[in-house]
């Protein structure tokens, strides 16, 4: 992370969450995880969406991108497809990425892109005020419905192949989940889902009740994560006595998007050169095929 | 048909095959096309096909010419209609010369046809069916009948037929072998002989012409001019351009990727272009209405994008498979705020090959949207088109800073103020060129801000980049008589029909040019020195609200001299329904009391 001493560059913001914020630890942890890994801030492409949550590129060396509300994944993947090299982490809340974007979130899992996304779940919008969320509880400003879970909407897909939940407050743990994270996208081997309970302090402060809920099944003796009718059943299990889990929910294996639809005989899109003389013979061919 | 040797030679025939979704009328037209294009003529092919996939009324029709056309023409010389429907449809298109192949399996020929028509009945279905036991070879059948009637000789039809239905494997083609050889019976049974038709064609080298739509010279200029990423979502008249690029971008290294839906589809793309990639996305109306709050976001964040609207009549879902031109609107005005864009209007296929090749390069150099505007006609006809001139266009990389650059720089600043408004771009993965990109208002570093006077000048440093690429944006093209008092304007589709009917309209006496604008965006001065030396300006659009004249105006055109013709009944304007609305509004008082609207007819 040194190389940019020299360069002047935008000068990474401080963040604008309230103290207390549980998106301060995710911010700690990802400058963790990211030093840990080696990889250097021009290598890493920062997409975020809208929302409080959507304002962590700012606050780090890196080439950020601010993406319209709920269309980080699109964006996202789309960077990645075009230039493999770059690490790409998608973040945002739960606003973003479980209502106005669900869509894609479900096509993410469903196409296993080597992105890591990292939701910052608060339970109820936060920058626009506290409304409810697609995850508020039942009661939450009146909010009739139950609260959706996004884990058991990854398990569904036979493409997943990394999914996880942390918790703010336990940050030793978050770094682990976060690492392999990294480590997944980083080898290629396709989506990396990563939800962090990450409390709002000022709307819907669930620091003490997610303490007291949270149930981590990486310290739960024969949990298998490669198991995907375990994960669903534990999860469920534990939803339903009124417990959160945390922890490597998932692995599986798949093959990464990229993989299955990059020319391997060419350089990547974003890596081409500008000009004509590249491909001329694929474009004679082309002009051949029409000439009947 | 008696023997004839002061046959004409085929110069100019159009002709119509029709009936329902699924009888086959598209391979008929497919096959003559390409049958009459390997006798050295040059074809243009319309559908008239309704939004689904089996039954309805089909149509598809063809005009085989020499020299230059650029649409179908006025009068059909032959309808080979498959049922009842397919001769009340397309009466209208009819004159005393033209001729009617009829099955009349269904009945006898329906008497609305104009005096004098000659009609060979013969019931296809029936023997398809007493014969072959099925229905769906009567296409074949009447495909002999056809052949022979246009002069067409047995052997050259057999060709056609085994090259058209080899790949469906021998027996298929057997069949249809002898389906096309029941055509020649009952040819022969209706003194329709070999050698006999109406026409000599004369056997000529195919000259060196490609065949091809509007969409698929879309989807070649993108590749040639660089474009390595393209997003769509499968939607009528756009899909071809997706289809294409499936099958040709990853050959060259790129990716086309069908989406979720269209919110997908534009912000993958904007992601690509995000990398330094050429992007492109391709849809029509409803999901460009989808499109917008990314169109809007390209405009902010200064990304290079191409958009191609494959315009179809709207409102809402409309008629998906009717060509209108009623998003000017939305490509010139659409999204919330204000941002630069450009919006390209290609006339013809071969337009649209060098037009996005144009639009490709502006994108980048310009960092902002630039649209295509296409029409279902111009997106979906086929034509015959001189091959596309590769040494004549060039894939101009924008402004870019490298590794070394940025070095020397010492300072990069994504939104930099420059003299020419546009700020050079680092790709992600440069080394030293951190940048941030967003939606939001910004300072140069791409940082947030809503400071007033950064406000200003960064919406000037945006907006003024239009008035630099004025330029060298795609000028119009002018034909016709400079002297002429009349002028006709007019975009997309409408091009082919334009230049004919000008031709028609000189023959009655009346004198006319023509300006095709292939840059609506900024409106250029091409535009205006036009509208300014003619005494009256037809604007023709496919459209109920006037959309490009009114841009025009909004522009400073002077919306005395501007007469309106609109249509946005679905139907491809005929250039002589054209001629017939100038005639009228021409004699009409209304004119001359300076009112502004031609009725069509």
């Amino acid at each position: 992370m040194t190389m940019q001493t020299h360069i002047k560059t935008f000068a990474p913001a401080r963040p604008i969450w309230c103290a207390g914020c549980g998106d301060f630890a995710v911010q700690g942890v990802l400058e963790k995880s990211l030093h840990k890994m080696g990889i250097p801030p021009h290598k890493l492409m920062m997409l975020a969406g809208i929302g409080c949550s959507g304002t962590i590129q700012n606050n780090l060396p890196c080439y950020g991108y601010h993406a319209l509300h709920g269309r980080v994944l699109p964006a996202a993947i789309g960077a990645k497809l075009a230039n493999p090299d770059l690490t790409v982490i998608a973040a945002g809340g739960d606003g973003d990425g479980y209502a106005i974007g669900a869509g894609h979130l479900v096509h993410t899992f469903k196409s296993n892109p080597s992105i890591m996304y990292i939701v910052m779940n608060n339970c109820n919008y936060g920058l626009t005020k506290g409304q409810a969320s697609p995850t508020s509880p039942t009661g939450y400003h009146d909010n009739p419905e139950s609260g959706m879970d996004s884990i058991l909407l990854g398990l569904s897909f036979p493409s997943a192949t990394f999914i996880a939940r942390g918790f703010s407050g336990n940050p030793e743990q978050l770094e682990r989940l976060m690492g392999a994270a990294l480590d997944h996208t980083e080898s290629k081997k396709g989506f990396a889902f990563l939800e962090v309970l990450s409390p709002c302090v000022t709307y819907y402060d669930t620091h003490r009740e997610w303490r007291a809920r949270v149930y981590n099944v990486d310290e739960e003796e024969g949990y298998d994560p490669s198991d995907r009718g375990m994960a669903f059943q534990r999860a469920l299990q534990l939803r339903a006595e009124g417990r959160i889990p945390i922890g490597r929910i998932f692995k599986g294996e798949h093959a990464s998007l990229e993989s299955l639809i990059l020319n391997k005989a060419e350089l990547p899109p974003a890596q081409q050169k500008v000009g004509l003389d590249g491909h001329r013979e694929q474009y004679k061919k082309f002009i051949d095929s029409y000439m009947g | 048909m008696s023997s004839n040797n002061g046959r004409p030679i085929l110069e100019d025939v159009n002709v119509i095959v029709a009936g329902q979704g699924g009888d086959g009328s598209l391979t008929v037209i497919t096959m003559l096309a390409e049958l009459l294009r390997t006798n050295g003529l040059n074809v243009y092919t319309e559908r008239d096909v309704l939004s689904r996939i089996r039954g309805g009324h089909a149509a598809a029709t063809m005009r085989a010419f020499t020299g230059d056309r650029y649409c179908i023409g006025s009068n059909i010389n032959l309808l080979v209609a498959l049922d009842e429907e397919a001769v009340e449809k397309n009466a209208r298109q009819l004159d005393s010369k033209s001729i009617v192949v009829y099955d009349d399996s269904g009945g006898p020929v329906p008497s609305v046809l104009p005096e004098g028509t000659k009609v060979y009945s013969a019931p296809f279905n029936r023997i398809a069916m007493r014969t072959m036991r099925r229905e769906l070879y009567k296409n074949s059948i009447a495909f002999g009948v056809v052949g022979r009637l246009l002069g067409l000789e047995d052997e050259t039809l057999r060709e056609t037929f085994i090259k058209h239905f080899q790949r469906m494997g021998q027996v298929i083609l057997e069949y249809n072998l002898e389906a096309l050889g029941l055509g020649f019976h009952l040819a022969d049974e209706k003194g329709i002989h070999e050698g006999e038709g109406l026409y000599k064609i004369k056997k000529s080298a195919p000259e060196k012409r490609l065949l091809i739509t509007g969409n698929e010279s879309v989807a070649f200029g993108f590749m040639v001019a660089g474009g390595r990423f393209f997003c769509g979502y499968p939607i009528t008249p756009s899909s071809e351009v997706l289809e294409t690029l499936q099958k040709w971008l990853p050959r060259c290294g790129g990716v086309a990727r069908q989406t979720e839906d269209e919110l997908a589809g534009i912000n993958m793309a904007i992601g690509a272009a995000l990398t330094g990639t050429r992007a492109m996305v391709a849809t029509s109306g409803p999901g460009f209405s989808l499109m917008q709050e990314g169109v809007g976001h390209c405009g902010s964040g200064e990304i290079p994008l191409v958009i191609v609207d494959c315009q179809r009549s709207g409102p809402s879902t409309g008629m998906p498979t009717k060509p209108e031109q009623s998003d000017l609107n939305l490509m010139v005005f659409g999204g919330h705020g204000d941002f630069p864009r450009i919006v390209l209007t290609p006339g013809h296929p071969d337009d649209c090959f060098y037009l996005t090749v144009d639009a490709t390069n502006l994108a980048d150099k310009y960092q902002c949207p630039v649209f295509l505007a296409m029409d279902q006609a111009l997106s979906q006809n086929i034509a015959t088109v001189e091959p596309f001139n590769l040494d004549g266009v060039s894939a101009v990389p924008g402004k870019r800073l490298e590794a070394g650059d940025i070095e020397k720089l010492g300072v990069y600043k994504r939104y930099e103020f420059t003299e020419d408004n546009i700020s050079a771009f680092a790709a992600p993965g440069t080394p030293g060129g951190l940048s941030l990109v967003t939606g939001n208002e910004h300072n140069e570093w791409g940082l947030v801000s809503t400071d007033p006077v950064n406000r200003v000048k960064m919406m000037n440093k945006r907006m003024n980049k239009i008035e630099v690429a004025k330029d060298e944006l795609p000028r119009a093209r002018h034909f016709g008589d400079q002297s002429a008092k009349i002028g006709f304007i007019g975009i997309g589709s409408l091009f082919g029909v334009i230049l004919e009917a000008m031709e028609d309209l000189q023959r009655e006496g009346v004198k006319t040019q023509y300006l095709q604008p292939r840059t609506i965006w900024p409106v250029l001065e091409d535009i205006h020195a036009f509208i300014e030396k003619c005494s009256r300006v037809y604007v023709v659009e496919l459209n109920a609200q006037a959309q490009l004249a009114h841009i025009l105006i909004h522009q400073g055109a002077d919306p005395g001299k501007i007469v309106n013709i609109l249509r946005y009944d679905g139907i491809p304007y005929r250039p002589a329904e054209l001629v017939k609305s100038v005639l009228q509004a021409e004699n009409s008082s209304k004119i001359k009391k300076g009112k502004k609207e031609a009725k069509l007819q």
